[in-house]
């Protein structure tokens, strides 16, 4: 009876272990596909003071290839642009005017990008408003960009990883075809 | 009896087994005539000896004989497959392990509506990142007028396909 009671905790046991590195696994890989990338940033966490984020996306590169593929035949720039991209990711929150946590956060991840190789391409430092575009480069590769614009209202985080041509920017805005005005409160 | 448990103790066992030979046994009981330790001693073994003659047989409970009977089984190693043995419970725990794992970490085909999704999260993204564009393009200008911002917008453009 002991025997069999052992056993049925062990199978308990391995069942749970089973459940939870399931649980994990997805998360795992997507967030290691991206973080072990060169050109990837971490901006932290802000949702403890200004809540959850107003904007977060997180594309990694298999989806990434798959809208380049779907692309592929109509806009053959929107495909060839999507097979240079490893990685997108968006992070924004509101502050109400409370930008000094944000301003702060802003400075640490300027430092970062800073202190691992990344070179700055416009900077904007206003009272009211600040922008940064940092580029990281291997050689004549582009390992990704980063942009962090931060004003009374808001706080941006973007990281594009991987090759990422500004020629080829605005085409792929028209061919995309979304109607941003829904999604974004543009000025 | 100490003095003589060496002496005396294998042949007063043989007598209650009935194997001591009439000589010995007859020697035995002539030192038991005059020595009334010995004489105990073989009375108090004849009386044990008696004493477990008395007692009978008692038949075990069902159950327990089921269990004693099933202990073989359970023990005797490589005996068969049982599902509750560890080695086998972690054996199965493991192949679904692999099977999920596998298929979860290979990159599967999204659906037509994780596509259509990444492609309106991808237009936002680069309408943010176009925003950003302005702000710096507008700051440029406020600084230096249009024409030096064209000028400083195309350096920069230049700059960044130089890099690429």
């Amino acid at each position: 009876m002991k025997r069999t009671r052992t056993n049925k905790q062990i199978l308990s046991r391995l069942f749970t272990g089973l459940l939870c590195t399931l649980m994990a696994v997805p998360v795992m890989a997507q967030e290691d596909e991206l973080k072990d990338l060169p050109g990837y940033i971490d901006f932290g966490d802000l949702s403890s003071t200004y809540g959850e984020p107003k904007i977060s996306i997180n594309i990694g590169g298999t989806l990434l290839k798959f809208v380049g593929l779907m692309s592929g035949d109509d806009d053959p720039e929107t495909a060839r642009m999507m097979a240079g991209l490893k990685g997108v990711r968006v992070m924004g929150y509101p502050i109400d005017n409370n930008a000094a946590v944000a301003k702060d956060r802003f400075d640490e991840v300027k430092g970062s990008l800073k202190s691992n190789g990344w070179e700055p391409i416009v900077q904007v430092n206003e009272d009211d408003e600040r922008v940064l575009i940092y580029m990281k480069m291997s050689g004549n590769v582009m390992d990704g960009m980063t942009v962090m614009t931060v004003d009374d209202e808001e706080v941006m985080f973007i990281n594009i990883i991987g090759q990422l041509d500004p020629r080829q920017l605005g085409e792929m805005m028209e061919n995309f075809d979304v109607d941003i005005e829904d999604s974004l409160d543009l000025d | 009896m100490n003095r003589y448990d060496e002496k005396w103790e294998d042949q007063i066992n043989a007598l209650l087994d009935g194997e001591l030979s009439e000589i010995d046994a007859d020697l035995l009981k002539d030192a038991a005539g005059s020595d009334g330790e010995l004489a105990r001693a073989i009375i108090e073994a004849h009386q044990l000896q008696q004493a477990m003659n008395r007692i009978g047989v008692e038949r075990a409970p069902a159950s327990l004989k089921k269990r004693l009977r099933a202990i073989p089984r359970q023990e005797k190693p490589g005996s068969g497959f049982s599902i509750l043995q560890p080695r086998w419970a972690m054996a199965l725990a493991v192949i679904p392990l692999i099977v999920i794992v596998t298929t979860v970490m290979r990159p599967q085909e999204p659906s037509a509506r994780e596509i259509a999704q990444a492609r309106q999260d991808l237009a936002v993204a680069f309408a943010y990142l176009d925003r950003a564009g302005d702000k710096t393009s507008r700051e440029i200008e406020s600084v230096v007028g249009s024409t030096m911002s064209d000028a400083i917008a195309g350096t920069v453009i230049r700059n960044v396909k130089s890099q690429l």
